[in-house]
């Protein structure tokens, strides 16, 4: 049996602390507490892109999925505290069953017809990226949808005034 | 970092048991900052089962994940304005007080 190497060790300590703060999610009690739980998996989930050398998504999805999404739905759940209403989950078991069955076959099939998808070394560079005009564009295109969906969003709310 | 079977196989199954886990807490719990927050957890297991793409498809790869960082916080922070304006008419944040569309009390 092949050794298995120090950064594949790295690796599943990275995504067995992943699932062990998710399930922290689902298994705390208060809002607050559990968005905090989902911010530290998605710091985790932007490790594990750092760790593959793709430094560029480890700051996006810190800066816009953790610093802006994830502080605004702490600050949402730390305001809003009220104990949540549980409900039993009755038919999740051989749902979860039924998706786990599906995903193990695709992956197997996947692996058996197309040995070599997915497989190989990760060579992202930035440069090469943004050399191109087009993703420039996609940029720029995805800035204003933000920017236009909190102008929507504020004319929703009712102003900024309505806010204070 | 090379990416064999192994690694290949760990990442999309730690992809799915996320996207599981935020499927769970969503159907366990009848509350909307639970279900925003499950969302953003399920998010997360999409972004673990982009990684892959990298190896063959790179600068593809990092528009994909652009763009889907991009629109789901678009998507969440509308959502984040939905529930407040939520709370605002209804006084609570319960799944119960949702009602279908076009429904009069």
């Amino acid at each position: 049996m092949a050794a298995i190497s120090e950064e594949m060790v790295l690796l599943l300590a990275l995504i067995a602390l992943t699932i062990l703060l998710s399930m922290g999610v689902l298994l705390a009690r208060d809002n607050f507490f559990s968005a905090m739980y989902m911010s530290a998996t998605l710091i985790m989930v932007a490790s594990i892109y750092a760790f593959f050398g793709i430094q560029p998504l480890f700051i996006l999805i810190i800066f816009i999925f953790v610093g802006v999404t994830g502080i605004v739905t702490v600050a949402l759940a730390a305001t809003f505290r009220s104990e949540p209403e549980k409900a039993s989950p009755g038919f999740w078991g051989p749902l979860a069953l039924t998706t786990a069955l599906i995903v193990a076959i695709s992956l197997s099939t996947s692996l058996r017809h197309h040995p070599e998808s997915g497989m190989g070394v990760i060579q992202f560079e930035l440069g090469g990226f943004l050399g191109n005009p087009g993703y420039i564009l996609l940029i720029i295109s995805l800035t204003s949808l933000g920017i236009l969906l909190m102008l929507s969003v504020l004319k929703m709310i009712g102003g900024v005034d309505e806010c204070r | 970092m090379q990416i064999d079977a192994l690694t290949l196989s760990a990442l999309y199954i730690a992809s799915f048991v996320l996207l599981l886990i935020g499927y769970l807490t969503v159907i366990s719990s009848k509350d909307l900052i639970r279900v925003l927050i499950s969302l953003e957890l399920m998010f997360g297991g999409v972004f673990l089962s982009l990684i892959p793409l990298f190896t063959s498809l790179p600068n593809s790869a990092f528009g994909i994940a652009l763009i889907s960082i991009f629109t789901s916080s678009s998507e969440l922070l509308v959502l984040i304005a939905a529930i407040i304006i939520f709370d605002r008419k209804n006084k609570g944040l319960s799944t119960g007080l949702v009602r279908a569309g076009g429904e009069r009390t």
